[in-house]
């Protein structure tokens, strides 16, 4: 227990250091949500110029109502790849090493869920920069966006964790993609990320409900969109309760897989 | 009790099956390893040394049996033996878009040293292994020697009393596993560490261990000095032809048999004659040379040969070193291994 936080930072440096200096992937996460802005944007700009839609969005720019959504997504399919590191640290005998190493073995995967929050938040500020220059006006200013950082850290580690204890189970890296694509568009799609739930038919709201996205975008979207609310707390605490369930979850199937 | 507390390792009676597959790799294996001493298992892919090593270490729970290391069991007190022990896997277990000097730091973080510390031992391997001026270069850029130098390197960095290298020249060519031997023995030499490495190349273990053990199917067939294994299985052997007539030479054979250390003298095929030697055949030659001048006889030429350990492990396994056939994830890992080295 003693060097959990510290052996859990230096699992965390690792990642940090060499995501960092991969300059092309650093290069993607920033024109990757420009495009989504743009595109999307400029191709939904026709429905809100219609009132009835603009309606339900609850804003006149689907930009504004869109941008929650894109820093949920962009950090969605970065942190659910964060499992890959476990499989190939496993296939290059590092795993071992740090198996061998005497540090408290939890701080494995929770050095890696940390290290995906943080890459979360620096995407989530990089989106955020992209939108303010594309007109984006956050209702909630500086202390909402802040509070937007850590909803997006703690959704991060969440599907970090997710990643990690299937990637503690499953030992090749193919087997491991094909299980995360199927699990992030319906985790995408099947929240209101992109559509207000007001316009989807009523099977697709009750899966709305269950999505734990869901419980990130409302939060999110109230800072940027209408403003400070008690939901917003309330919304906070699920995704905050998720995450210690997560936690508790990816240490058990880790340390269990890890111990023949 | 005073066996435990006098040997560097002390296995007895291990034996681990896998949960997943139900093989047993290893079966019923005891043994001691020396303080200051290096010990080998030798044996073919799968004969379960890696297995043995990993539970020694604690990365496999073994499903029956005791190990003590430096006289601590470690199934007991997992955490006393710690800092006692280094490893280094078959894989070169680094991470190659770091530099060595950062893996080598996080390693000494992960063993919970200080910056101060981590700084002066890191530099003092570094420069042991001759890779401090390349400490800052990324490991893509390494060679596989340059790799299996810093993963030994990286062992030593919170001064382990035991080392254990798994297969630690594996996929390397000749010269390079002839250095990497020198780097192991001078460890040895200088700093009289004991070590335990798994080997399936016979001239490493010949080359660098003290005594051997020949582990085929999760079982130790021979342990001993290579020196011992090797005579175990017949003395030296010398092959001669001579510049004379039958009659004579059979009367030289005769002397030769009274000769101190021969075994036995033997007429083979297209007047070749053979000659074993009890022991040190090597200084039996001047001898055979000596009676022969006494008695005329001409040598036209003479040839020694020593049993190898090939010898021997083919003596005790009946088939010479194979390529087994490991588990799916194994020959994975190995591919891994083996593109990493020969980039």
């Amino acid at each position: 227990m003693k060097y959990l936080l510290e052996d859990t930072y230096y699992v965390a440096l690792r990642e940090l250091k060499k995501y960092f200096r991969q300059k092309t992937r650093l290069l993607m996460t920033l024109i990757q949500p420009f495009i989504w802005l743009t595109l999307m944007g400029n191709m939904m700009t026709g429905l809100t110029n219609n009132p009835i839609a603009a309606n339900f969005l609850g804003t006149g720019n689907y930009l504004t109502f869109m941008t929650p959504g894109i820093i949920l997504m962009t950090i969605m399919f970065t942190s659910i790849f964060s499992g890959m590191s476990i499989v190939w640290d496993r296939r290059i005998g590092y795993l071992d090493k740090l198996l061998a190493a005497p540090i408290n073995r939890a701080a494995i995967p929770f050095g890696k869920m940390l290290s995906a929050a943080i890459q979360g938040v620096i995407q989530a500020g990089i989106i955020v920069v992209i939108a303010v220059i594309l007109g984006v006006r956050f209702q909630t200013g500086i202390l909402g966006i802040l509070v937007i950082f850590i909803i997006a850290m703690m959704v991060a580690f969440i599907l970090g964790g997710i990643s990690l204890a299937l990637a503690a189970k499953i030992k090749t890296i193919e087997t491991l993609m094909a299980i995360v694509n199927m699990l992030t568009m319906p985790l995408m799609f099947a929240s209101n990320a992109l559509f207000p739930t007001n316009v989807m038919p009523s099977w697709l709201k009750a899966i709305v409900k269950i999505n734990p996205i869901t419980y990130a975008i409302n939060p999110m979207r109230s800072l940027t969109v209408t403003g400070w609310s008690s939901s917003i707390i309330a919304n906070i605490l699920i995704i905050f309760a998720i995450d210690i369930l997560v936690m508790l979850w990816t240490n058990w199937v880790f340390v269990n897989a890890v111990s023949e | 009790m005073s066996e435990i507390a006098n040997e560097a390792i002390v296995v007895e009676n291990l034996r681990k099956v896998y949960s997943s597959n139900g093989v047993e790799a290893v079966k019923n294996v005891s043994f001691s390893v020396h303080y200051g001493e290096i010990f080998g298992f030798l044996g073919p892919n799968g004969a379960g040394k890696s297995t043995t090593i990993k539970t020694i270490i604690g990365l496999l729970r073994p499903t029956d049996g005791k190990i003590y290391l430096d006289g601590v069991d470690v199934l007991k007190h997992p955490n006393r033996v710690r800092m006692v022990k280094g490893y280094s896997s078959q894989e070169s277990s680094l991470d190659d878009r770091l530099t060595a000097y950062e893996n080598i730091f996080l390693q000494g973080k992960f063993f919970h040293l200080s910056n101060e510390k981590i700084e002066k031992r890191s530099k003092e391997v570094l420069e042991m292994f001759g890779l401090w001026e390349r400490r800052k270069d990324l490991i893509e850029s390494y060679s596989g020697g340059m790799m299996k130098r810093l993963d030994i390197a990286e062992a030593l960095i919170h001064r382990p009393k035991i080392l254990f290298l798994d297969e630690p020249t594996l996929g390397l060519d000749i010269q390079t596993r002839h250095s990497i031997w020198n780097y192991i023995k001078k460890l040895r030499e200088e700093h009289g560490m004991t070590i335990f490495l798994t080997t399936h190349y016979l001239e490493e273990a010949d080359e660098l261990c003290d005594r051997v053990g020949i582990i085929d199917n999760g079982k130790i067939l021979a342990l001993d000095k290579p020196g011992v294994l090797k005579s175990q299985i017949g003395g030296d052997l010398i092959t001669m032809t001579f510049g004379n007539e039958k009659e004579k030479v059979n009367a030289f054979l005769e002397k030769l048999k009274t000769v101190k250390d021969v075994k036995s003298v033997n007429a083979l095929d297209n007047n070749v004659y053979s000659l074993v030697a009890e022991k040190n055949g090597d200084q039996l030659i001047p001898k055979v040379f000596s009676v022969a001048e006494k008695e005329g006889i001409s040598i036209e030429s003479i040839r020694l040969k020593r049993p190898t350990l090939d010898d021997v492990y083919l003596t005790y396994t009946g088939k010479t070193i194979r390529e087994a056939e490991g588990s799916r994830e194994e020959a994975a890992q190995q591919r891994v291994t083996m593109r990493r080295i020969r980039r």
